[in-house]
């Protein structure tokens, strides 16, 4: 039911890769393409973020998501386009009058941000799909130090949105029972039809919270010292990782230095 | 009244849960669905007044085809009560819960009023009409739910399991008004996991099995068949399994109550020992 990023069980390379390795490759793709102004070279990145897509199993799954890239980036680019005047004009968009004009330079700048935001935004959903939730949470606390606490609450809340979808049909359902109908043009009565879907929505989430803030606590949470049965050293896979993006981030910052 | 042809029904992630599923429910009866966990009960019952489409097959509501058919538009002629209550309050007082539905089909004001009085009565919640539901407890914020639904004055009401979380006194309770609005002529389907009241109230049972009509039929017929609902995973009052047991010895047929059972009992052993109890 869900239209979420949910972790997608698999035994790719890339999905028995330590999470910290897979946090550190998102923090160099975008490196990597904020560094280059070659839009061959982001194209090669979003490529690669597609291989790794393949080999994990999840390309199906990226494909929405992927469609929803770019159509944003197709808007994007169409705002964009038309103010950038550095560059020869090789054509307008009312070619009768003359207004509009595109430059050459407008179009790769275009095609370079848009292929940017491919190949970073894409790196996200590749990261939650391959790695369980509860892995990155214990790879950040045992590796990066950061209080369990936080990392629970992220947890928490990235797990609450699916089941949030859920409770929020069943709302839906609810009320279309009732005769409830939500489909409205006007946008005033749309704020107002608003209201019998989100106070049950509220007070479900609340009870739901309340719940499992008691349940922890029966269980024992926050009652001092934690210990953790998962074991998220490193492997050899993860150091030649590592080496692999370092050397392309500072072939990146020498490319970008000596240009 | 409501009449199923091959439904079936998969839903968006591949899970098949309803299969070719056909019946007829005429106008006045009275029917449970039972089933196991995951059996299709409340996938079917959502059929009923189109929150879930058909994916195959289809489904006649009052003759109303549920595929072209709004829900909000079926909430006129099927009432529809939820398990969870919390899922529909969202008004800061009992008198207008119950008259959300009311005022969504547009209904004229004094009969609003006329109506959630109505409702409210049948169900023990005069006086609360002026409270704020969400400081009620969990029994009474099931009944306002029936309430709400109740006041809609629909032909045909669906039950979503009525009696969960309630005790048993409150479960009579509910039972008994729902078998009341029954002999008014009111239609009543209702999915329960609890025999007991199936076999009290029901005239007719269908039981799911994987998607499919395992049985369907006369509440009695269907209950003195253990070994064919033990294949679903369900289990006949315990009334039933006693008058089975004795069948098979060719004794005491048809007994459905702990009454019935005690007087043919007391019969059959004043008849062959002369023994009377008293």
């Amino acid at each position: 039911m869900s239209a979420f990023v949910e972790y997608i069980p698999g035994n790719s390379i890339f999905h028995r890769l330590n999470p910290i390795t897979k946090i550190l490759w998102t923090f160099s793709v975008m490196i990597v393409c904020f560094l280059t102004e070659n839009p061959l070279a982001v194209l090669s990145v979003f490529i690669v973020n597609l291989v790794i897509a393949a080999t994990g199993n999840i390309i199906r799954q990226m494909y929405p998501i992927l469609r929803g890239l770019l159509v944003f980036c197709t808007i994007l680019s169409l705002c964009q386009v038309f103010f950038i005047k550095e560059g020869t004009v090789v054509l307008y968009a009312l070619p009768w009058f003359r207004l509009g004009p595109v430059t050459d330079r407008g179009i790769r700048l275009c095609v370079l941000i848009s292929l940017r935001m491919l190949s970073t935004a894409s790196t996200v959903p590749i990261l939650l799909m391959t790695t369980p939730m509860s892995d990155i949470i214990t790879a950040m606390t045992e590796k990066l130090r950061l209080p369990y606490k936080y990392s629970l609450m992220l947890t928490i809340a990235l797990k609450f949105i699916p089941s949030f979808i859920d409770e929020m049909n069943q709302v839906m359902q609810a009320q279309m029972s009732r005769g409830y109908n939500s489909d409205t043009k006007n946008p005033f009565r749309k704020f107002l039809i608003i209201i019998p879907l989100a106070i049950p929505l509220l007070i479900t989430s609340i009870q739901k919270s309340r719940l499992l803030a008691i349940s922890m606590e029966v269980r024992g949470f926050g009652s001092g010292k934690r210990s953790c049965y998962k074991d998220c050293s490193m492997g050899n896979a993860d150091y030649i990782a590592i080496i692999i993006m370092a050397s392309f981030v500072l072939a990146g910052i020498a490319a970008a230095l000596i240009t | 009244m409501i009449l199923a042809e091959n439904v079936c029904y998969t839903y968006r992630n591949g899970n098949n849960v309803l299969k070719n599923i056909s019946f007829e429910i005429k106008k006045g009866e009275f029917i449970a669905i039972i089933g196991s966990n995951g059996s299709g009960k409340t996938t079917l019952l959502k059929h009923f007044n189109g929150l879930l489409k058909p994916t195959g097959g289809k489904m006649l509501v009052n003759g109303m085809d549920t595929r072209k058919t709004k829900t909000s538009r079926l909430a006129k002629y099927v009432g529809f009560l939820f398990q969870n209550p919390d899922h529909q309050i969202f008004c800061s007082t009992v008198y207008d819960e119950i008259a959300f539905g009311l005022k969504n089909i547009s209904t004229r004001r004094e009969d609003i009023r006329q109506r959630v009085k109505k409702a409210a009565e049948k169900l023990g919640l005069e006086s609360l009409l002026d409270s704020n539901p969400l400081t009620l407890s969990k029994g009474q914020r099931q009944r306002v739910a029936f309430a709400s639904i109740l006041a809609l004055e629909t032909d045909i009401i669906v039950l979503d399991e009525p009696t969960k979380g309630q005790d048993y006194i409150e479960s009579i309770k509910i039972m008994d008004t729902v078998r009341e609005l029954n002999e008014q002529g009111k239609t009543i389907i209702m999915v329960t996991h609890d025999m007991e009241l199936a076999a009290l109230y029901a005239k007719r049972i269908i039981v799911l099995r994987n998607g499919t009509i395992h049985l369907d039929g006369r509440t009695e017929s269907v209950m003195a068949s253990p070994e064919i609902l033990a294949s679903s995973g369900l289990k006949p009052p315990q009334i039933y399994m006693l008058s089975y047991m004795f069948r098979k010895y060719g004794l005491f047929w048809n007994v459905h109550t702990v009454e019935d059972m005690f007087r043919q009992l007391l019969a059959h052993l004043e008849g062959s020992k002369n023994v009377s109890i008293g």
